[in-house]
This record gives structure tokens, C-alpha cells and sequence, in this order.
């Protein structure tokens, strides 16, 4: 079916209209971005349950963006009490004060050119098995129920086994003098968190997730999930400590994603090219990588969690090859950031909802498939480990320094996995000598959208990761 | 609409339930070096909602919602009688909400436009030079207005600025730039500290360009002296107290459970305090409608009491308990000069310090650090920092001098014996 686009945003869609021609009058440039968002969340253990009509993604409210002498200005609100004459108005008074101020602590306008504003309308729909706001959560909580009890029944020494999952089913209109964009999407995504205790009282834990461009009906993946815990946990609790040194690695999908998010997501986010936050503005053109790392972002490499149609500036979403064999190819661009450097923007202008600033954000970033498979990838490490499990990551753009924690590592020693298990592991390293490394990929791959991606410490947005399994050279600790 | 919302419920026959109104007025500004890309204004109204709903065998119902200020009247029972329903979904053992009565504080009168100026001129103010410079900074001030109601007739409101900057700074040498990367969060501006942390950092950049990669120590100490120790004492001390937290069996900590066995180093006394001048979190009574009191979690490494959400404290037989939003830790039996003689590896910039609150791992990139060995200091980039926190507690050491990061204030530095470090060697 269609995820169908929001009545209440359609309702809305003419003072939209009026607003911008309205602000018009003071601003050459008028933009306006109406989201109405709406899901929930369910969680279900063994010691709570919880159940909201509120997620990450869940808003619904307006956000105006203006220029005016090289400076571009937002308002974002979610009420509206009088006439749309009453709003502008107020809107113009509000922007007029935060003038006034900047005046009188002399701050200057990093000037900006003024947006294009070609024509264009576009509505879209795109298809989705069911609605979050018609999903059945009676069953969905029965379901969870029953998975948590399984998992009680299952998992090793288990204190708690956890399920939880989401969908937003979104909408989004943005509206300026010459274009009017209407989109409407769904996603999902759910997991399931087990936590265990072993001989020697230490508390482990295993983690599984699923997501996708789709209803609540991605959900039921999470059984395929619940199987894998046992296995999962039985390892977690007979880890030990990783001896610290460089070693031969061959990362999952997951952490293939990881890499790529941390070392060339972030760093290829262009808005920080402006502000000269990013080594790999100096790098275009060069290379980063082995004949064997390419690497695309947009939103339309994969139906995924953030598979939309148009960005939050009113960008059509794109497919950028970042890194074609090696060599670096571009960045991901904002609007603004577009206009700052003289390109073009590739849809990459996200805001974590309607109230927060658009800074350049990413979509999917995914490592291509390569043509080994990952039983002779292991065949080929001497000694090393195949690394699976997200559980953080942070990058430093202006340096290439990487960090990934990893959930566990499973020893490979004269092209054999031996059985013993290693976690956590901390993989560090400089992105460059990461990637350089890459010496197999493998042929298949997987994309994984659970949780969300901020920028520096805040400014939390949906994202999805991946790429094939990838033999390279780490110091992990 | 508070009454509006409130007499909705009333009608769906439902007799338990909280209800807040939430508005937040914000004046933002960012700058790329000290010129302006962007000033922004946000003015926001919701309506959070949780309803209640008894089950039978004792248990309780509950679900939560949010009603938009654009709700029409159908929109709005729609959605209350689904939150209503949904209720009846979730089964967990009964619970009672707030019934004490609470006093509102004097609201107070806010001007974001003159905390924002404060931002702006203290960042002016900021000593740089051509090599290590200011290159970003984001200001959010708000204003939050949050009026709360329950069933059993608690109703406050209160009113606070929260406000936070995030700033970036560069170092250079020759061809060679590096960045840090700074969050300061606190109600108004102080722009004195402001400064000081600013040109603190600037400082670290500068060291930043001539460190050499760190040797691989094995288990060496480790001594914070940022707020990355904030990792240790939120993230693992005040969550493992917290009642949520043991309920959900992340956490094994009674009251009367020594922290950690064999403790040969300081004792650590951890308080949950009603208010922390400054902080952007300063109200005294929580989101559930409880007053929040001055309360020792941990006294001299002993668990003493918890805190936490109304349900899981009562699960717990917890009274009087609430969501703290503001901790002290007491400093340590040493001063900072004491702690710092003899060799120890100072870590000032983590790529992402993280202490895990469910086992205690400890991880972390080093980024930027200052080996203190043998009589000498090197300054020290690359590799990691690993370790548990219960191997680490027992012989941990902090200053009896303090310093407050928002809403914690702990010791000045804190000193981690024969941490796991990974060198870059």
C-alpha cells in the first residue's frame, strides 16, 4: 500500500502558501518545512513494559527559513493561534529583535548568496506493508511478550531479555515561491537486548536489530533475531580481554557500516569543509583507500530507515560515489554548504525535526561488494579476528583518527576461526592506513539503520550503514 | 488547553493520569569563526500525556502521548482514547503517582535575548592568536516553561534557562591544523568561566601538534582531569544507584552494598541535590511531581539510598525518592598536587570517552594525553584506554578540590591505577 500523505499537512498547505508570499514581502528568499510525523514505541521485558505514541522521529510543526543581505534566518514553530497575516507579522518582529541584537554586539554576516528557487512540484507516496497508527500493538506486544519469555527460556544465564521496535510513518511538505514538494514514507525498527550474568558476576550483553523502508510489519524479524541470542550470549559470556596490538581483521556488514560511517561519512560532510573541519577537502581527487574501497552515500543507495524522496531543504535525495576505488571522489552537501563552496547539493540537508538547524547529515553509506566470500577471507588471515557487533563509534575529521568500539571478536588463527571470542574491542586507528588496508571484500552485503547518528554531541537523525565483510589491517585494544 | 486535555481524559472514564504543558522559547545563533551563518528562534507548546489504567491481578496499565497545540477536538480524543486503550496493553505491577502536595517556586523572569548577548560578547572576548584560534561555535539559550498536573491534584510550574554552546577550536603548525571540540551546558551564560575553558582548550590544540604517539604502557594510571571523569561518575556511579536501573537488574546495588570490595583508595560519597546554582537543570521538583530533596546515594563507598522514576522506586519500596536532575561528588582525601606526584598518563582529549553502566567496561581513543614518567613529561597522541570499572574503583584516587560540569560537580581530577593502554607505537 501507499503510505498515504498527511490530511492535517495538506489542510495546512495554503497558509503555508500564504505565509511565504506574505514574508516575501521582507525577504527575498521564503522557505517553509511542515512535517507531520507520527508512530510509536514499544518496548516489553521481563521487568517493564512501556508503550508511547513518541519516538525519535514522531513531530509535527513548521520551520521558516529566510534571506535577507547575505543572511539567512529561521523560525520554527508548532502553533499557530491567529490569522497567517498575524503570524508573518510576528514572525518578521521576533527575527527584527535577534537584528537588533546582532547589531549592537557588532557581529558580522558570514554572507551568503541567496538560494536558487527553480520550479518544481513533486508529490510522492512511497509504499509501505502497513501504518504505524493502524498497526495492531495488541498483537505487537503479545508477540514481544512471548519473545522475551523465549528468551528467558533460551539464553544462557539470562537476567533480562528485552524487545523493542518502532515505526514513524512521515510526512514532509516544503513550500517556497516556486516549489511545493509533498512526500510521505514509512520505517521501522526493533531489537532485542539481552543481558546475562556469568560465574564470575560479571554482567554481559548481547544485542540484535532490524529496520527498514516499510510498517510495523519489519517487526517480525525480530523472531529471526531472538534465535541468534543464545549463540550470541554463550559467547559474550565466555569473552576474554583482547592482547592489544595490529592485527589482521575482517569486519561484518555492521561494522563495515560503522567504518564508513565514522571515516568518510562524517568526513566528507561538506557543511564542515566550510568551516574547514575536514582533512578531506584537501584530498579530492586523491587517494584514501585501496583499489577495493568504493563507497556511495544518498538516500536512494538503499531502502532503508532514511530512504527519503526530498531533504529537509527541499533537495531532491541523490546517490554520490564518494570513493571510487581508492581515489576520493566528493562530498556530501546542505544547501547552504552548496552555495558557501560553489557545488551543487546532493540532499544531504537533514534536521533531527522541524525546530532544529539543517546541517549536512548522511543517509546510507555503504561500502560496494567485492567478489571473495567470507569463508576464504577467513582461509587468508594468519592471525586475527572477525569483528561483529556496533556498539559505538566516533571519527575526527580534521585529523583521520577513528574510533569504533566493537561488541566482540571472534579469533582466527592459520585461516581457521578458533573459537575463542574477545570483548569488547576497541579498533583504532588513521583512516587512510584503515582503508588502504582493505585487501578482500566480500561478494554479498547488508544495511543496518537501528538507533541514530549525531553531530558532535547532539543533532540526533536517522541513519543507515553498511557493506560487505572486509579483510584490512587494525590496532584494536 | 491544560484544562481542555484534562477534561478529555476525565471523559474516557479515566481516573489516573499526569499531564504536562512544555514550552520553550529559544534564540540560537551560529557562528563560523565570529562571523554569523545562521540565528534562529524556535517557539514550541506541547502537551506530554500519560494514562493510567488498572488491570486486574494488581497490575497496572500505562501509555504515553503527546497532544500538538494543531490537535483539533476529534484529533485530540482520538488520540487519548488510543493512549487509553494502549494503556490497557501494558501490564506491570501497580503503582502509585505523586499525591504530596507541592509549592511552585517563584516563576522566574527570563530574557534570552540577554543571556544570548552574554554568549556572544564572551566569545568576543576569547584570547586568540593566528595559530590557535576559535573556528565554530553554536549558542542555544531557552527559556522552558513546564506546568505539570496529576490526578491526585499535584500541579507546579516552574520555569529555568537551560542553555548550552558548542564550540570548536583550531591549532596550527605550519601546514599542520588540528581541532577540539567542546559542549558547555548551564543555565545562563558565565562568561568568565566561558572564557577560561575556551582559552583552556586553545591550549591543549597547541599541544596537540607536537605530541608523539603514545608507547604502549600496559597498565599504567590514569588521570582525568576534563570532564570525561563525568563518564565515571554519571554514567556509572549515580545510574548504578538509580532505581530504574536495578529494577531492570542492570545494576545489582542495595542500599548497604559497598561499591566496590577491598577499597584501599578514596571512598566515594555521591549526593543527589535539589538545586546547583548555574545548572540547566535547576528546578526542585521532578516531571512526576515529586519535590526533589538533598539525598546521600553513596557515603563513604557504602550504597546509602537510591533515586529514580516513581514506579521503579516504588517496586523497590523506595520513598521520598525522585528524578534527580542535579549530583555532587565530595572531593577525595588528597590534593590535586598530591595526586599528580609520580608517573601517570593524563588524558585530556578522548575521541570518546565511555564507561559502560550495565559491565563497567571502560574505553576510550586518546587523542591527546600527558605521560608524566620518570621526571618527564611527554605529550602523547593515539592509542586507547581500557579497563573495568570494578577492577578500577577499589584503588581509584580524586583531589579534595572540585569543579562543576552543569549539573554535576565532582573532583577536580580523578586517578584511574593500571588502566589497559593500547600504545600507537
Amino acid at each position: 500500500m501507499k503510505a498515504p500523505f498527511s490530511p492535517y499537512l495538506d489542510a495546512l498547505a495554503p497558509k503555508m502558501k500564504k505565509l511565504v508570499e506574505l514574508l516575501g514581502k521582507s525577504f527575498a528568499y521564503v522557505s517553509v518545512l511542515s512535517t507531520d510525523s507520527v508512530g510509536f514505541s514499544v518496548y516489553v521485558s521481563q521487568t517493564d513494559k512501556g508503550i508511547s505514541g513518541q519516538n525519535m522521529t514522531t513531530e509535527r510543526g513548521n520551520v521558516v527559513r529566510v534571506w535577507r543581505d547575505g543572511q539567512y534566518s529561521e523560525y520554527a514553530f508548532n502553533e499557530i493561534t491567529g490569522s497567517v497575516e498575524a503570524l508573518a507579522e510576528e514572525i518578521v518582529c521576533q527575527l527584527e529583535r535577534q537584528f537588533a541584537l546582532l547589531k549592537l554586539t557588532g557581529t558580522k554576516t558570514y554572507d551568503t548568496p541567496i538560494l536558487p528557487d527553480e520550479p518544481l512540484e513533486l508529490f510522492e507516496e512511497k509504499e509501505t506493508g502497513e501504518l504505524p497508527e493502524q498497526a495492531d500493538m495488541k498483537g505487537l506486544v503479545e508477540r514481544f511478550t512471548a519473545l522475551s519469555d523465549r528468551g528467558m527460556e533460551t539464553i544462557p544465564h539470562a537476567l533480562d531479555c528485552t524487545l523493542s521496535g518502532s515505526s514513524t510513518h512521515i510526512s514532509k511538505m516544503f513550500v517556497t515561491k516556486n516549489r511545493f514538494l509533498r512526500q510521505s514514507y514509512v520505517y521501522a525498527e526493533g531489537s532485542c537486548w539481552a543481558i546475562a550474568s556469568n560465574d564470575e558476576d560479571e554482567t554481559k550483553e548481547a544485542y540484535q536489530g532490524v529496520s527498514g523502508c516499510g510498517g510495523p510489519e519489519i517487526l517480525d524479524g525480530l523472531q529471526d533475531v531472538l534465535e541468534k541470542m543464545p549463540k550470541l550470549m554463550q559467547e559474550m559470556l565466555s569473552s576474554e580481554e583482547i592482547e592489544p596490538g595490529e592485527y589482521e581483521i575482517i569486519t561484518d556488514p555492521e561494522i563495515s557500516g560503522l567504518i564508513a560511517h565514522e571515516a568518510f561519512g562524517h568526513g566528507v560532510e561538506m557543511d564542515m569543509f566550510v568551516k574547514h573541519r575536514a582533512l578531506g577537502a584537501d584530498y579530492l581527487g586523491k587517494r584514501v583507500g585501496s583499489e577495493l574501497c568504493t563507497m556511495h552515500e544518498g538516500a536512494l543507495c538503499d531502502n532503508s530507515v532514511t530512504a527519503y524522496v526530498f531533504d529537509d531543504e527541499g533537495v531532491l535525495a541523490g546517490d554520490v560515489t564518494e570513493i571510487d576505488r581508492g581515489i576520493l571522489k566528493t562530498g556530501i552537501c546542505d544547501a547552504l554548504a552548496a552555495l558557501r563552496l560553489g557545488v551543487q547539493p546532493t540532499g544531504n540537508g537533514k534536521r533531527e525535526n522541524f525546530a532544529h538547524k539543517v546541517y549536512t547529515r548522511m543517509t546510507n553509506t555503504i561500502f560496494d561488494s567485492g567478489e571473495s566470500t567470507l569463508e576464504e577471507m577467513i582461509a587468508s588471515v594468519k592471525f586475527g579476528y572477525l569483528l561483529e557487533g556496533e556498539q559505538s563509534g566516533m571519527e575526527d575529521p580534521k585529523h583521520w583518527g577513528i574510533q569504533c568500539i566493537i561488541c566482540r571478536g571472534y579469533e582466527i588463527k592459520d585461516g581457521a576461526l578458533t573459537g575463542k571470542v574477545v570483548a569488547p574491542v576497541v579498533m583504532t586507528g588513521y583512516v587512510p592506513d584503515l582503508l588502504g588496508s582493505i585487501s578482500m571484500a566480500s561478494v554479498d552485503r547488508g544495511v543496518m539503520g537501528n538507533g541514530g547518528c549525531g553531530k558532535g554531541y547532539k543533532e540526533w537523525v536517522k541513519v543507515a550503514a553498511g557493506g560487505p565483510y572486509l579483510k584490512m589491517k587494525a590496532r584494536l585494544g | 488547553m491544560l484544562k481542555h486535555i484534562e477534561e478529555q481524559i476525565k471523559a474516557l472514564g479515566c481516573t489516573i493520569w499526569e499531564l504536562r504543558e512544555e514550552t520553550t522559547k529559544a534564540w540560537e545563533f551560529y557562528f563560523i569563526r565570529h562571523e554569523l551563518d545562521q540565528n534562529r528562534i524556535t517557539e514550541l507548546r506541547s502537551f506530554p500525556v500519560t494514562l493510567y489504567r488498572p488491570l486486574e491481578g494488581g497490575l497496572l496499565g500505562a501509555a504515553s502521548g503527546e497532544i500538538a497545540p494543531t490537535d483539533s477536538d476529534e484529533a485530540i480524543r482520538k488520540k487519548l482514547a488510543d493512549i487509553y486503550y494502549q494503556a490497557s496493553l501494558v501490564k506491570n505491577p501497580a503503582y502509585k503517582l505523586n499525591d504530596k502536595p507541592v509549592a511552585s517556586p517563584p516563576l522566574k523572569e527570563l530574557d534570552v535575548a540577554a543571556i544570548a548577548k552574554d554568549f556572544i560578547t564572551a566569545m568576543a572576548q576569547v584570547h586568540e592568536t593566528e595559530t590557535e584560534f576559535v573556528n565554530s561555535y553554536e549558542i542555544f539559550v531557552k527559556e522552558i516553561t513546564r506546568h505539570f498536573r496529576n490526578s491526585n491534584g499535584v500541579e507546579y510550574t516552574v520555569r529555568y534557562p537551560s542553555s548550552m554552546i558548542e564550540v570548536v577550536v583550531n591549532a596550527r603548525r605550519g601546514e599542520h591544523e588540528i581541532e577540539l571540540y567542546r559542549m558547555f551546558e548551564s543555565g545562563t551564560c558565565d562568561g568568565d568561566k566561558l572564557c577560561r575553558d575556551v582559552e583552556k582548550a586553545l591550549r591543549y590544540g597547541k599541544d596537540r601538534l607536537v605530541t608523539e604517539p603514545t608507547p604502549a604502557l600496559n597498565r599504567f594510571d590514569v588521570l582525568l582531569s576534563t570532564d570525561d571523569a563525568l563518564q565515571i561518575y554519571r554514567w556509572y556511579f549515580a545510574i548504578k544507584a538509580n532505581t530504574e536501573m536495578i529494577h531492570c537488574k542492570m545494576s545489582d546495588w542495595k542500599p548497604g552494598k559497598a561499591v566496590a570490595e577491598n577499597m584501599t583508595g578514596d571512598r566515594i560519597t555521591l549526593k543527589a541535590v535539589s538545586t546547583l546554582q548555574n545548572s540547566s537543570q535547576d528546578y526542585p521538583i521532578d516531571k512526576e511531581g515529586a519535590e526533589i530533596r538533598d539525598r546521600t546515594l553513596i557515603r563513604n563507598g557504602v550504597v546509602e539510598s537510591l533515586w529514580g522514576p516513581r514506579q521503579f522506586s516504588q517496586y523497590l519500596g523506595v520513598e521520598d525518592s525522585a528524578l534527580a536532575e542535579n549530583f555532587v561528588v565530595e572531593g577525595g582525601a588528597c590534593s590535586e598536587a598530591e595526586l599528580r606526584k609520580g608517573d601517570y598518563l593524563e588524558v585530556v582529549e578522548f575521541s570518546d570517552f565511555q564507561v559502560d553502566p550495565v559491565g563497567g567496561d571502560i574505553a576510550g581513543e586518546i587523542r591527546l594525553g600527558y605521560l608524566h614518567q620518570n621526571g618527564t613529561v611527554r605529550i602523547v597522541t593515539g592509542g586507547s584506554v581500557s579497563g573495568k570499572m570494578a577492577d578500577a574503583i577499589p584503588t581509584m584516587r580524586f583531589s579534595a578540590e572540585t569543579e562543576q560540569y552543569d549539573t554535576y560537580v565532582i573532583p577536580r581530577v580523578t586517578l584511574l591505577e593500571k588502566l589497559k593502554i593500547t600504545g600507537a607505537e
